[in-house]
């Protein structure tokens, strides 16, 4: 139980003592209540200075995620070796199903378990591996929204393969050229244009078609403003249509050699903002799996407080699950706490705003010094 | 109907279409008519309970929602009246809502509101409590949405 300032209530946040009006006596409030917006304005009217509020019992589901988290973790840099040893030693002639199985297989089972938290971790990235840590990261979205789609798991596996493979071209091409972070000669241009081309070459015949189509087609746009081919439409392979959207993704929320990551509501206003570029119902699934405040984004709620999304909840891309981190004021909370606001009793609460690059950065640094054990 | 309850929620609808849009709404001749209220294609009904008692619906052709819709999900061409526009139209709602009952409170009423129901169709008719609403047009550059107020108060309710 601690005492709370009256203007640093926050929504969610449960009674542990009656509130009573000043003066008359009367119960306004009884313990056990969760408050709410408007209870937190009508508290704010009377001259009540504190408030005694419980403290947050962690939820099974909470619980489970603290367990479940580092587990994924290390599945997620176990995918990531996996992928770079496969493609590292690469060996036309000698891959087999079984491998090709080994490697999306546990990936697949993380995302059926629990997709927000798999998605959570694609945030975390390590710079120096960029390449096959993004492989992992465009094969989880991928399975995502294959999993909208209604895929089975055969069908799943196969897009998550492909989805691991698309770059497989990019070892043609010298690290010094795609690790480059100035202007590229125009040579140099060519041939980063080329690894589309050339992952098609590596992959065997014996690869399904779609596995190949994946690794040539990921670049082209659905307006035929791609490459290298230009397709335009229906004529680009649809697993390619959906990798494109989880590569482009990816890449955005990236720091990459030649540009700063945007954050990830950026990063979808990015995509929306060139949609001729994909397939249109795809980019509606698209956009109601990562919604229009995604996870790992930082917003400010009209009341003031400021969280970050940890989970979307199906077809509602504007109620997110957030995590609360600092107050009204901008005092960062003792103990953060979570806010679903698709809950009814929430309805009232709204993304007013997503913080910008440098906010997110500033509260992202915040919040790891006070709370170290939490990324 | 008193100013101080119907303000509230023209003044937050006023403020958050200015918001979404970036362009400013203009309210027309104000009417009272009776129940029930005729609704348009697209209806979002808020039911409000408390210091007041009643109902607001918010109502506008299936082409205005879509431009708003648009709007909401960062200009992504929207053409049909599917999840994704729904969705936008129902947080529109909230987004009113929000606000609103912080006008409302400024003004000394405590309310509960429901959340925004959607109702689609021509020919929607909502009867309401109240026998006699308050109609509130408001043109904007989309189209126009019609705000109904059908709200009484609380028996000895002063505000403060």
């Amino acid at each position: 139980m601690h005492a709370t300032k009256v203007d640093q209530l926050i929504p969610g946040m449960v009674l542990a003592q009656d509130v009573l009006i000043p003066r008359t006596g009367v119960t306004l409030l009884s313990v056990n209540t969760k408050l709410t917006v408007e209870m937190i304005r009508r508290i704010g009217y009377f001259d009540i200075n504190t408030v005694y509020v419980a403290a947050q019992e962690k939820s099974d589901k909470e619980k489970n995620e603290e367990i479940l988290a580092p587990v994924m973790a290390e599945t997620h840099d176990k995918s990531v070796a996996a992928v770079e040893n496969f493609i590292t030693n690469y060996d036309q002639d000698r891959f087999t199903q079984q491998i090709l199985d080994g490697l999306v297989g546990d990936l697949l089972e993380q995302v059926e378990m629990d997709a927000d938290l798999l998605l959570n971790l694609t945030h975390m990235k390590s710079y120096d591996n960029y390449l096959f840590s993004h492989a992992v990261n465009v094969s989880i979205m991928s399975i995502i929204i294959g999993e909208q789609l209604g895929y089975s798991k055969a069908e799943l596996g196969q897009l998550g393969v492909a989805a691991l493979l698309h770059d497989i071209g990019m070892l043609r091409i010298s690290v010094k050229t795609w690790r480059n972070n100035g202007s590229l000669t125009p040579d140099e241009y060519q041939e980063v244009r080329n690894h589309p081309f050339y992952g098609a070459e590596y992959l065997s015949k014996k690869m399904t078609e779609d596995i190949r189509a994946v690794a040539a087609q990921h670049h082209e746009r659905y307006d035929g403003s791609g490459y290298p081919r230009g397709l335009k439409g229906s004529n680009i392979n649809y697993k390619a249509r959906i990798v494109a959207l989880a590569d482009v993704y990816d890449a955005l929320i990236s720091d990459r050699p030649y540009r700063a990551r945007l954050n990830p509501q950026e990063a979808i206003r990015l995509i929306v903002s060139d949609q001729e570029g994909f397939d249109p119902q795809l980019l509606k699934v698209f956009l109601l799996t990562m919604a229009v405040y995604p996870i790992g984004t930082y917003v400010k709620l009209n009341t003031g407080e400021i969280g970050k999304v940890i989970r979307i909840t199906k077809n509602q891309p504007f109620r997110p699950i957030l995590t609360i981190y600092s107050d009204r004021q901008g005092k960062i909370l003792e103990v953060p706490i979570r806010l679903d606001l698709n809950q009814d009793e929430n309805h009232l609460l709204y993304v007013k705003e997503t913080l910008t690059g440098a906010e997110h950065e500033k509260i992202a640094q915040q919040i790891s010094n006070s709370f170290p054990k939490q990324k | 109907m008193k100013a101080e309850f119907i303000n509230p929620f023209v003044g937050a609808a006023y403020d958050i279409i200015k918001m979404v849009t970036q362009t400013q709404a203009s309210k027309g001749e104000l009417a009272l008519a009776n129940s029930p209220i005729r609704g348009n294609e697209v209806n979002v009904v808020i039911g409000v309970t408390g210091d007041l008692a009643g109902q607001i619906i918010l109502c506008m052709s299936e082409a205005t929602a879509l431009e708003f819709a648009t709007k909401m999900l960062m200009n992504l061409a929207t053409e049909t009246f599917n999840e994704l526009a729904k969705s936008a139209i129902c947080e529109l709602g909230n987004m009113i809502l929000g606000n609103a009952v912080t006008n409302l409170g400024d003004n000394g009423y405590f309310c509960t509101l429901t959340p925004p129901t959607l109702f689609i169709g021509k020919d929607v008719a909502v009867s309401t409590q109240v026998l006699r609403f308050l109609v509130v047009p408001l043109e904007t550059e989309f189209g126009a949405i019609t705000i109904n107020v059908a709200l009484q108060e609380k028996p000895g309710k002063g505000g403060y």
